[in-house]
């Protein structure tokens, strides 16, 4: 067995639910479904499904840094804020030309992987963890909102990007990718669709490898006994850091993908409210798996889509009630729960339980 | 401007920052300090004290009785809420952050559609004093008498009653408690509704002085969080201490440079202490004992 | 040299002084038991070799080099190994996996299944291998720990009372294992209460009381000490209960 085999066996390993021809020929259909699907649709709808596929990055990071690792992390959004912000400044003050949306994506993602690599630091060398690790990440999170809603003197602007206070940051280009004959503009429309839904998928095959990976065993193996994990020889703040580091960067390209999609990005995105949902688009699903954490944000997101209708605030009180009912109700999260309730008769034990 | 006056203005403005972190940290510190629980709907306790205070004070009632009506209806909704929520997860801490988060986004959007994106204030009492050039507020004195009170009632409260007793020995040994013939149970409900109580009692201390929306307890739960943080699980050797020295930080830089830099020393200051201190000053103060 | 050597080591918890000018030192190839009565400091001068307690003052050395402060991981870098009184298993995870966390980095990923099939036959849990670990029965449980722990072929390996709540026989079994361990060359430190677990495994023994080093010798020397059977009969009259741990000193 070579380095390349061993790599891709790693798609599927005891970190991953799914596995065998069965899984994948159902993960093909969908993706073929999901490539289909345009040609059925009009540009306009193809576009606002762009805007769901944006936050499943930041979701898939959370699920790794809470599900697989055990540390909740409610600073999600500041990520996505400080990656949508930095996009904004650089592609306002350099330009879409010559495929530098693209560049600005990887410096904007890396701008919240350094903040992240900064603040995990101090946490986790500090060996916060727990409540704590939580009520920090808030507290940053809450602080820079507070500090984006004042910029809104001429006098915050960064080069030619006003920063703009609580109104936020606008007009900014959008993703372009340089093609010969002609930049394509990527609007929300079907060209953004196709490279945010690839986008997609390296992601979540990626983090399936990775959590199958030796990195994902002492992953898991924190979130069960940290302690127990040191005393085999990790040293598991590394592993800790590197883990919100990840999150923090697909936090962060969710950020990008968000601002060049709308063109906007304001500090209430960070907020409070905005903070929250991360929270419950990963527990209402199945926190401590990839799949269960993808499949339960899209719907958790369609669900609000269609709620919204009736005003966002009615939206938000059903998250709430679906948070609180999830934690209480069936604590390993949705999927999790109708998949016993449906196998009990078949089978005596899933991943999850315990 | 003479030493005198100059000397007031720093006393008073930290006396001003003094009491808002204890007042907004101590309910947050009860909760945590005694159950081990972080209360994400804290904020949410605070903004229900006020619009209580403010719906009663409009009522009619005196504002000193309409506070403590405040306190009340949120300690009671506290009691409500542990018995319904938080009962069920006490060996489960994050998911208790979680669901109290759940709670709270229920609160705020609740509020706004039930009453409107504002509701209009009461005055800030008393009008205010002279020292040299500056007038200052005398409401801001009596809320930082008041953040005094809270804390000496406290410390009362959990030395030299029954239940502060029965709490402490909860708190310490669970087990021992019970088969004492402590209702855990009860003790637990009481405290978390005390928690909720002075999150009412900040928030009615508070309404005078600011706008009411539904999110205005996002005003208050930063710094309640920064305080208890920095002060660990002990409300007397933590918060009390936490809140004068983050009093300190915060009142300096805010003179310097703004209320916004006010903040961001605080979260610095925290950021520093974690790292040297990752339980706290009181986990400091206490750690011998271990 | 001896391969652990603590020096006077101190750890004080406000005004109780836990360890107490602890000299101890073990030679490569020994296995030294630490015995004493509830409370005498064994489980905290664990803790300190180990590194998650910092001591008050005093040094450690292993193998010669001073590793006082030094981090816990580190140390188990460094060829230390252990496995802890109530078994810290990962229990949602599968038997395999637990083995595959402790050995993952120890093997080339090619041979690595192999090795852990080995291990798997050699702790008995070869049938149990895709069960989760928190389902295993509780013998099963400290044997699994045993086993990530020596997997990590360690120079020193730390047992905190290996053979708690097993059967005589689990406890005889677990005996001879750490004998077979102990031919192959590892060093050995372990708390332990069972005097027959001591006698058939220890080559010297160190009994602790009240932080301090109370003796030192064979098993033979130890049992013929009537000063430590007092100290336990001391401590059977303060708490009653005492007798009823397994194999005590004077059962």
């Amino acid at each position: 067995m070579n380095a390349l085999t061993r790599f891709l066996r790693r798609l599927e390993g005891p970190q991953t639910l799914g596995r065998g021809p069965l899984f994948w020929a159902g993960f093909l259909v969908t993706l073929a479904a999901a490539c289909a699907y345009p040609l059925f649709s009009d540009g306009y709808t193809v576009g606002n499904t762009v805007y769901f596929f944006t936050w499943i990055f930041m979701a898939l990071g959370l699920c790794l840094i809470w599900g697989y690792g055990g540390s909740l992390s409610f600073g999600q959004t500041a990520f996505f804020g400080i990656a949508g912000y930095s996009y904004g400044i650089l592609t306002i003050n350099f330009g879409a030309a010559y495929g530098f949306t693209f560049v600005a994506l990887v410096f904007a993602v890396a701008v919240a992987a350094l903040f992240a690599a900064l603040l995990g630091y101090f946490l986790f060398f500090g060996r916060i963890s727990g409540v704590f690790l939580g009520i920090v990440t808030l507290s940053v999170t809450l602080v820079l909102e507070r500090f984006m809603a004042q910029t809104a003197g001429p006098e915050w602007r960064i080069g030619a990007a006003r920063l703009n206070g609580f109104n936020g940051m606008s007009n900014m280009p959008p993703l372009t990718l340089p093609w010969p004959g002609g930049d394509i503009v990527l609007f929300p429309d079907v060209e953004l669709y196709y490279v945010v839904l690839a986008m997609l998928v390296v992601v979540y095959l990626g983090l399936r490898i990775l959590v199958n990976s030796p990195f994902g065993n002492v992953l898991v193996a924190i979130r069960e006994n940290p302690e127990r994990a040191e005393m085999l020889g990790y040293d598991i703040r590394k592993y800790q850091l590197g883990t919100f580091v990840i999150g923090a960067a697909l936090a962060g390209l969710s950020g990008v993908l968000y601002t060049s999609w709308g063109q906007y990005i304001t500090p209430s995105s960070m907020g409070m409210t905005a903070a929250a949902l991360p929270i419950v688009w990963v527990a209402v699903g199945g926190r401590s798996d990839l799949t269960t954490t993808l499949i339960g944000t899209v719907t958790v997101l369609a669900v609000f889509q269609a709620l919204t209708i009736h005003g966002s605030q009615y939206a938000l009180v059903v998250m709430g009630v679906m948070l609180v009912l999830t934690v209480l109700l069936a604590p390993s999260g949705l999927i999790f729960a109708l998949a016993r309730l449906v196998a009990r008769p078949f089978t005596k034990r899933l991943p999850g339980d315990a | 401007m003479d030493v005198g006056t100059l000397a007031f203005s720093a006393l008073y403005q930290f006396g001003d920052a003094f009491a808002f972190l204890v007042l907004s940290a101590c309910g947050l510190a009860v909760i945590f300090g005694m159950m081990g629980v972080i209360n994400l709907a804290h904020g949410e306790f605070i903004m229900c004290g006020a619009y209580v205070t403010v719906s009663a004070a409009h009522a009619g009632l005196p504002l000193p009785l309409a506070i403590v009506l405040g306190a009340l209806v949120a300690g009671m909704v506290g009691a409500l809420v542990e018995i319904v929520v938080v009962r069920h997860l006490y060996d489960r801490p994050l998911d208790t952050i979680v669901a109290t988060w759940g709670l709270s986004l229920i609160g705020t959007q609740g509020t706004l559609i039930l009453l409107g994106s504002t509701m209009a204030g009461v005055g800030t009492p008393f009008g205010s004093f002279q020292v040299g050039a500056y007038s200052y507020s005398l409401y801001r004195l009596v809320l930082f008498v008041m953040a005094v009170v809270v804390l000496a009632g406290l410390y009362a409260l959990f030395n030299w009653t029954r239940f502060g007793v029965m709490a402490r020995a909860t708190i310490q040994v669970p087990h021992m408690a019970a088969a004492l013939g402590v209702d855990t149970r009860r003790v637990y409900s009481l405290t978390f509704a005390l928690g909720a109580g002075l999150a009412g009692l900040a928030g009615g201390l508070y309404a005078p002085t600011m706008t009411l929306v539904p999110t205005m307890g996002t005003t208050f739960i930063m710094e309640a969080f920064v305080t208890v943080v920095v002060g660990g699980a002990d409300v007397f050797l933590g918060t009390a201490p936490a809140a004068a020295l983050l009093a300190v930080v915060k009142a300096t830089m805010t003179s310097w440079y703004g209320q916004l830099f006010g903040q961001i020393g605080l979260l610095v200051a925290v950021i520093v202490v974690i790292r040297v201190l990752p339980r706290g000053i009181s986990g400091f103060l206490l750690r011998e004992r271990a | 040299m001896p391969l652990i050597e603590t020096r006077a080591l101190n750890k004080r918890f406000g005004g109780l002084h836990v360890t107490n000018n602890v000299d101890l030192a073990l030679e490569t190839g020994e296995v030294h038991c630490l015995i004493g009565p509830n409370g005498a400091g064994k489980s905290t001068l664990f803790r300190l070799i180990l590194g998650e307690h910092l001591p008050s003052s005093g040094a450690i050395l292993f193998a010669g080099e001073d590793i006082t402060a030094l981090k816990s991981f580190q140390r188990i870098r460094r060829g230390m190994s252990v496995k802890f009184q109530v078994p810290g298993i990962f229990k949602a995870l599968s038997v395999r996996q637990n083995l595959e966390i402790a050995m993952q980095h120890h093997y080339e990923p090619a041979h690595l299944a192999e090795e852990i099939d080995k291990l798997l036959a050699f702790l008995n849990l070869a049938a149990d291998a895709g069960r989760l670990a928190g389902n295993l029965s509780h013998g099963q449980k400290q044997w699994l720990e045993i086993g990530m722990a020596i997997s990590l072929k360690p120079r020193l390996l730390l047992l905190d009372e290996p053979t708690a709540g097993m059967s005589p026989e689990e406890t005889h079994a677990t005996g001879e294992m750490i004998q077979r361990l102990n031919a192959d060359g590892m060093t050995v430190l372990a708390v332990e209460h069972d005097m027959a677990f001591v006698r058939q495994v220890a080559h010297k023994v160190t009994v602790l009381h009240l932080g301090k080093v109370f003796a030192q010798g064979s098993i033979d020397d130890i049992v013929a000490n009537e000063d430590v059977a007092a100290i336990y009969l001391g401590q059977t009259t303060a708490h009653a209960t005492a007798h009823q741990q397994p194999g005590g000193l004077h059962a």
